[in-house]
Formats: C-alpha cells, structure tokens, sequence
C-alpha cells in the first residue's frame, strides 16, 4: 500500500505500532524483571523497577551448591557458548566446506551439555533442560524425514490415495490431543514404555505429523516435476532424484518446517505431562512451580520462564525470516 | 508418479499415523464404551453406551463446553480484528523499522504457551505490575474470583493468538497488486476505502484460513486455563479440554474421559467441512 507521508499521521502510527509492541513484550519484561530480584524485592507491595540485580534464582534453579570458583566455570561455559554460536553463524566466510563446521558445532554442543554436570552440580532443572533437547531433537529429525517423503509423494502422485491420506492428516490436525493421549497412555502401560523418551518422541512425531506433511506438500507443490524427470531420464533413481536434485532445492521449505516442528515439540506440554513421571521436559516442569502458593517460588518460577524462554529465542531470531515466510506460505496455501 | 511408487514414498509416515492416530481412536471410541479407572485398567468393564450419556447429562460438560464457546467467540473475532489493523499499520513504516517490530510482536507466538502464562499469572501475582495497576486504577483490592479469572483467561487468549493472524496479513499484504492501489489512488480513493475494497478482498482467503486454524486451536485451549486456573474447580473456567483432563487424571474415570474426546471430536469435524472439499478438489487435479 501506499504510504501515509503526513508527519502526524505517521507519529500516530509508530504511536500505535509501540503500544502493541508493549503488549506483547511487558509479560515478558515483568517476568525477566522478577526473575533477578531478590525475595523481598520480588514481594515488595509497589512493584520495584529499580534493584540490586541478582543470580540467586538462577543458582538455585540450576544448581545444586554453588561451587568456589563458580565465576570463572560460568565465564568458561559462556565463552564456550559463544564461540560456537559464533562458528555457526560465519560459516560461509571459513575456507572449510559447511558440512564440517555445522558437525564440529553440535559436537562441540553435545560435549558441553555433557561436560557440565561433571564440572558443577547441576540440579533437576538441568536434567529436564536435557531431557527436554532430546525429545526435541529426536521428533524434529524423525518427522522431517518421513514427513518430506511422504509429502513429496502426496506433491507429485495425483489419486484418491492421496486425498484420503490428507484428510486423514487434517482429520487428525484438528482433533483434540486428549482423544490420542488417554490410549497412548493405555499403549505406554501395556508394553512397558511410559516414562521414556522414545515414547514421547513417537507419540510426537505422530501428532505432528499431519502438519508436517501439509505445510512440506505445499513447498514440494511450487518445485515444478520436470527437474526430477531431467536427472531420471538421466537413469538417476526416483529416490536418488529426490535425495540429489530436489531435497537441496528444498533446503529453505525444511527448515522453515522444521522450525514449526521444533516450536511444536519444545511447547508441547499436555503428551509429556500424561506420558511421564520422571523424565519431564521444560514445560511439565515449569508448570509445576505455578502450583503452589508459596511466594518463595515466585521468582525461581520467573527465572524458570526466562531460562526456557532464551535457547527458543535465540533458534527464532537466527531463524526469524524462515519462520515469517513459512506463515505466510502455509497461508497462501490454504 | 505411480501408484506403487507414491506407496513406497509414503508408507512410513502412513504407518506412523496407522499405529499412533488411526488405532489410538478407534481405541478410544473402544475405551469410551467401558468403565475404566486406573484401578482395573488392565480389564476394562464394557458397559455399552453408558459413558455417553453419562457425559450429555452432566451440566458440568455442558458448562465447559458453554465456557469453550465463549473463548472462541471472544478470541478469535478480536485476534482477527487486531491482528489485522496492526498488519496495515506495520505496513506504513520503514523495512527497518519493521523487522525491530516484527520481532517483537513475534514474542507471544515462540514463547512456550505454558510459560507465557507463568508470566502473565507473574503480572497479578500479590506484587505483580498489573495488580498494581488495577488496584491504583480501580482503587479496589484485585481478587481471583470467577470473572476475574474468566477475564484474565480471554484476555491472554487474545495476547497468545494475535501473532500469528498479524503475521499473516501482513505477509498477504505484501502480495497485493500495485497497479490497482496506484489506480484507486489516482481516483483519488481515501485510505479507507483502498482498505474496504482493495485490501479486505484481498486476504479472503488469508481471512478464511486464519478463521479455520484458529477456531481448532481456541477450540482444543487446554495449557493457559490449567495454568490460570491451578485446575480448581470454584472458577468455573473448565474448557472441554480441561474437564475431560480433569475425568481422566483427577477422577480416574478414563473411559468417561474418553467418552467425551470422541463427543468433542464431532464439534470439530463440522467446523472442517469445507476445507476438506477443497482438498478433494486440489489434490484430484492433473499434475
């Protein structure tokens, strides 16, 4: 659209465009405020904007004892932290092939999240972080890869099959989670796998998979079917097609997929809440702080909320156009 | 491609959905006509269609199911009306100033739904900034009662879900055909009226897709009321979701529980309808 060049007209928009902008951040701000008060601070009867900062929270969200020279592990952790984010980020610009550096990258994660326990003594709330990663992880991969075959199948195969297998998929979209959960639960029970992470990664895997197989579908749809039919006439197998020619041109639509994945199995609080007891990940745990009225959890709650809430900020803000533009495609889609 | 071929290409997320959605329902339309509680789960008592109707003749169903239906008829008319004054807005300024915006109104969208609620139940804590607020606003103490927390509930509702109808308009706003905003502009049509016929005509299909995917999601809202409400029952705030939670883990009546999934499913299927035309439609094309 064309704009409004009006000097007051366009006051007014950023006007609003800032209050919005308040809305949708304060909770945010409030909690991350709390979340480095201390006790009395936290539950003083006008709300304190001006404090003594402090990690006491953290340290006891995180941690178990804090250790002497805590200041200096913290220090080297962060460094660590910072330097393979670095990595990821400046790959292009290392004479290295890409592959390489994004390998040694979660590697070097892995052996840090590792190495940690064994350098303080983390409490729960590491070990659901942990728990947490895996069965993230664990869905996202799963169900990317069978959701692009299957998806790249639907894209190119036109048959009553097909459209039977998609409504299925919206079917099973739009149900209710507590209509699978409640048998999940019964399968768990009676072949011995509640309370594992497999469980809980192929129960996810199946919720998600019909969004999956949709959003995937309609990128696969724009690729137009001669390239693939190029390099078959070239005596390439259909998979070898698939695998060479079209998952790299694909590589955008995936990741733009895999980002929904991720945000959908990072939140996904009502499947682990039923189907474990122990091996919660973030959001079962963090609900359990809400429980409780005692005013001591306030601002272990706060810092909880804030530590769950940076690792996914940080994928959205490195990611942020995928997630954009995947919105909006899904959308031009439906 | 063939038929064998797509076969191939598709069995595994077939079998993932065959094992884990196709017998999960049938199990529990099967579970929904037995007594079941935890106690002897492992020999369910068939009791034919007792559960169901146990489930239409309990006013505590009926009332969630009232309270579910206001949820959607608040939430989604105002995510839809919000989230599209903010897309034109956002529209007006600078590629810079955009992305600074975007990113913040993203916020409520990536933040895990369980903790954005922490953080809004942060904000009416007995020190929290709302509270503050209200009780200097309204000079009277901020209590939890039944319309409070109903409140408090629709309007997280309204936080959670704007993002991603903003997000979309403002995307199917940057599609729009140029030639015909210059055209309307040389006719001299106000800003307005560029809106009313140019702009709304233009995400309608947007506006329909928006309307589908967030009916399901108000539809099935279980995270933020089990937060808000700590799941007592003196608010009498229960969505479907939640009360059919609250029979299964709370009274253990599984098979009752799962009497009402199927109920809910039937609310679903008709809000789908017409998507579900359209993708015979689609899908049969020639390709």
């Amino acid at each position: 659209m064309d704009k409004i060049k009006n000097p007051i007209g366009r006051a007014l928009i950023h006007a609003a465009l800032v209050l919005f902008s308040i809305y949708s951040i304060v909770p945010f701000y409030w909690t991350f405020l709390q979340s480095f008060k201390s006790f009395k601070d936290a539950n003083s009867r006008t709300p304190k904007f001006f404090f003594t900062p402090t990690w006491e929270n953290y340290q006891e969200l995180w941690l178990r004892s804090v250790p002497e020279n805590g200041a200096l592990i913290a220090y080297i952790i962060l460094m660590a932290v910072v330097i393979l984010i670095c990595l990821l980020l400046f790959a292009k610009y290392i004479p290295v092939r890409d592959g390489f550096i994004y390998a040694f990258v979660a590697v070097g994660f892995v052996a840090l999240l590792w190495g940690i326990p064994k350098l303080v003594e983390t409490a729960k709330f590491y070990d659901y972080f942990i728990n947490t990663i895996i069965v993230t992880v664990g869905t996202v991969v799963v169900s990317i890869t069978i959701g692009s075959l299957a998806a790249y199948g639907l894209a190119r195969y036109a048959g009553l099959l097909g459209v039977i297998l998609l409504v299925a998929a919206l079917g099973f979209r739009a149900l209710p989670r507590l209509a699978f959960i409640l048998p999940y639960f019964w399968m768990g029970s009676a072949i011995n796998l509640l309370d594992t992470h497999l469980l809980v990664i192929l129960t996810m895997v199946a919720v998600n998979q019909p969004f999956t197989i949709w959003m995937l579908r309609s990128f696969f749809m724009e690729i137009p079917a001669d390239l693939e039919e190029a390099a078959m006439i070239d005596g390439a197998s259909r998979l070898t097609a698939f695998r060479k020619v079209i998952i790299p041109i694909m590589w955008p639509g995936i990741i733009s997929t895999a980002l929904f994945s991720l945000l959908l199995a990072y939140n996904e609080f009502l499947l682990v809440r039923v189907l474990t007891q122990t091996t919660w990940t973030l959001p079962v745990a963090i609900s359990r702080y809400t429980g409780g009225e005692d005013p001591a959890h306030l601002t272990i709650a706060a810092a909880a909320a804030v530590s769950a809430t940076i690792p996914i900020i940080l994928v959205i803000l490195f990611f942020q156009k995928n997630l954009v533009k995947g919105l909006a495609s899904g959308a031009v889609k439906g | 491609m063939k038929r064998n071929t797509f076969f191939r290409f598709a069995s595994p997320s077939i079998i993932i959905m065959m094992l884990l959605m196709v017998i999960p329902l049938i199990m529990a339309i099967w579970l929904g006509t037995n007594y079941v509680t935890y106690n002897n789960i492992a020999s369910p008592q068939f009791v034919g269609l007792r559960n169901f109707i146990e489930v239409l003749e309990d006013p505590v169903f009926w009332r969630s199911f009232r309270f579910t239906g206001l949820y959607m008829i608040v939430v989604v008319p105002m995510q839809i009306i919000v989230g599209f004054t903010v897309a034109i807005l956002l529209d007006q300024v600078s590629k810079f100033s955009r992305g600074i915006y975007l990113s913040i109104f993203l916020l409520p969208f990536i933040i895990v739904p369980i903790v954005g609620t922490l953080m809004f139940k942060q904000l009416f804590e007995p020190s929290g900034l709302l509270r503050w607020a209200y009780q200097t606003i309204f000079d009277t103490k901020f209590l939890y009662t039944e319309i409070t927390v109903k409140a408090l509930i629709l309007f997280h509702g309204v936080w959670l879900a704007t993002p991603f109808a903003l997000v979309t308009y403002f995307a199917g706003i940057q599609t729009l055909p140029i030639e015909q905003i210059e055209a309307a502009s040389i006719d001299g049509a106000s800003g307005w009226q560029k809106i009313r016929y140019i702009v709304i005509p233009h995400v309608r299909s947007l506006t329909i897709f928006i309307l589908l995917i967030s009916l399901m999601d108000a539809y099935r809202i279980f995270d933020s009321i089990f937060v808000l409400t700590r799941m007592n029952p003196i608010y009498k705030a229960d969505t479907l979701m939640t009360y059919t939670f609250k029979t299964a883990m709370t009274v253990q009546r599984l098979g009752k529980a799962d009497a009402m999934a199927v109920l809910t499913v039937v609310g679903v299927m008709i809000i789908l309808i017409p998507n579900l035309i359209q993708t015979y439609k689609e899908q049969m094309r020639e390709r």
